[in-house]
């Protein structure tokens, strides 16, 4: 029984890590512009992420330690001090923008800027890990998670053609706007294959006391979990395929996203979006803050754990609590969290070398993994991401200032 | 299960440290060991703190960490414990019979309890 609501792990951080800011944005904006021409990103990051979770499961149930935990017993303080400031700004940013995103859907229910919000939501997220033990966390968040849905429910309502959405899972060349069209392919691929997932998924691991009897389980979940995710952004990019690309509308900010639902529920879509959109960067933030309070706390050996009272592990709770507030000021001074989410997505596609390499080499360590480290197919996947990232990343940044303005 | 024969670097340096109650309590960030006459060198003690973190990266580093004593709870820059502390070693921890509320290593962890957490809404455990 217990190993069943481990699902609720796969579905929180599939609605946290998958499904968050940063697909909306993406899948939003992919829709309207190129309708169903890049499918086939979200689908080729889907796969990756399927393998790329289940490695870190695996890794967490055999050798009982989470990611940051290991890489910096195994390669070094010194090896680890650069990837670690790294990741920890990007996780930074990240935050900023899944505050951002909750912030600018209360926006949309009340008409009250989203900069008078950031602050009001960091109380909210804050009070929720510092009061909340990690099985709520992760029941409550995959819970309400199901709201988004309504994506799918959507889509379906809209009769997509069958044939120019299997057409769309084949890459191909745009007609027009190609710096965009890349710059928006990297970003659903940035979106998806977020660092922080495995962090947080490993160390959730951990939480939850898994063992090796959780390897089929951890298949599993990881398979379902990303699936789930996968399956509510391809239904934002088709809902915006039909709702938004006919009528011409760019997504150039979140208000113009927010109009997607309101044609398959007449009254209930504009508040059906945000709250999709709140709860998805809600699960998100949630995530995020705890990742940099396991990374932190693993890199330097303290005690960490969301199921103590943060009395029990006052580093670990200000981690997350300083990495709150902080990141919420950037939104409280008013940054726009559309382009912020953008310039993010970009940005984590850049960093996931920094997460693949350690991970590849500590995958095939035996003396960690035994009989259960990676078969050449998982390694082919890891080495296929590394350089696919790595390309990313050269491209990213030019295309941020052709395509992203 | 505990190991007997291990790799100073591979196995211990960088390795979580854990108390007799098994509380996280740092990382071992140095090791020491003494050179005597006519006899094999031998580990003398562990080191933990910032500071020899950042004796690692650079020296300049080292001594900023150093200047910013003043300002730091910690009793010690640098945390010394003798290998005699040592209960076990594994593959996950190295087991120390010590109580980590008691080190160095929790001077921050207590003093942030004391003077943040509890001072926080619901940081102070219910009675």
């Amino acid at each position: 029984v217990k190993k069943a609501t481990q699902l609720a792990l796969g579905i929180l951080t599939s609605v946290g890590g998958f499904f968050d800011v940063g697909n909306i944005a993406t899948s939003a904006q992919a829709g309207a512009s190129f309708r169903f021409q890049l499918i086939w990103a979200l689908l080729l990051a889907t796969i990756l992420v399927i393998f790329l979770v289940e490695m870190s499961g695996r890794f967490a149930a055999v050798s009982g330690k989470a990611l940051p935990d290991a890489i910096r017993e195994h390669f070094g303080f010194s090896f680890w001090f650069v990837p670690f400031v790294i990741l920890t700004l990007t996780h930074f940013l990240i935050l900023s923008a899944e505050i951002g995103g909750i912030s600018f859907a209360l926006q949309l229910v009340t008409g009250i800027h989203f900069s008078w919000w950031a602050m009001p939501v960091a109380l909210l997220v804050w009070l929720f890990l510092w009061r909340a033990k990690f099985n709520t966390i992760e029941n409550s968040t995959s819970l309400l998670g199901l709201i988004t849905l309504c994506f799918v429910v959507a889509a379906i309502a809209h009769h997509p053609p069958i044939h120019d959405l299997i057409a769309g899972a084949i890459p191909t060349l745009p007609q027009h706007d190609a710096p965009k069209y890349w710059f928006i392919g990297v970003s659903i691929i940035g979106a998806v294959l977020a660092p922080y997932l495995f962090y947080f998924y490993s160390s959730g691991a951990i939480e939850d006391e898994w063992d090796e009897t959780y390897i089929g389980v951890n298949r599993g979940i990881s398979f379902i979990g990303m699936s789930f995710g996968a399956l509510i952004a391809l239904g934002a990019i088709v809902v915006a395929a039909m709702v938004l690309a006919p009528r011409g509308i760019e997504v150039n900010d979140y208000q113009q996203a927010a109009l997607m639902l309101s044609e398959a529920f007449p009254y209930w879509g504009f508040v059906l979006f945000a709250a999709s959109m709140g709860i998805a960067c809600l699960g998100a933030a949630l995530e995020v803050s705890l990742s940099m309070a396991y990374a932190t706390a693993q890199t330097f050996g303290w005690n960490w754990g969301e199921d103590l009272e943060p009395g029990k592990d006052a580093r670990f709770s200000l981690v997350y609590t300083g990495a709150i507030f902080l990141s919420a000021l950037v939104i409280a001074f008013g940054v726009d969290p559309l382009k912020l989410t953008l310039l993010t997505m970009a940005i984590n596609a850049a960093v996931l070398p920094f997460v693949t390499l350690p991970f590849l080499l500590l995958m095939n360590d035996a003396r960690l993994l035994r009989e259960r480290k990676n078969g050449w197919l998982s390694n082919a996947v890891v080495v296929f991401v590394t350089i696919l990232s790595l390309v990313l990343a050269v491209v990213s940044i030019p295309l941020t200032v052709m395509g992203g303005s | 299960m505990a190991m007997h024969r291990f790799d100073l670097i591979r196995d211990i340096l960088d390795k979580q440290l854990v108390d007799g109650n098994g509380t996280e309590m740092g990382r071992i960030d140095g090791i020491i060991i003494e050179v005597r006459d006519g006899a094999p060198p031998r580990v003398d003690h562990f080191e933990l703190g910032f500071t020899v973190l950042a004796e690692r990266m650079h020296a300049r580093l080292e001594r900023w960490f150093r200047a910013a004593r003043r300002w730091s709870v910690r009793r010690t820059t640098r945390q010394i414990v003798p290998w005699s502390a040592v209960e076990e070693v594994t593959q996950h921890h190295v087991k120390l019979d010590l109580d980590a509320e008691k080190t160095p290593a929790f001077d921050w962890e207590r003093w942030l309890r004391k003077h943040i957490v509890h001072r926080l809404p619901g940081g102070k455990p219910e009675e």
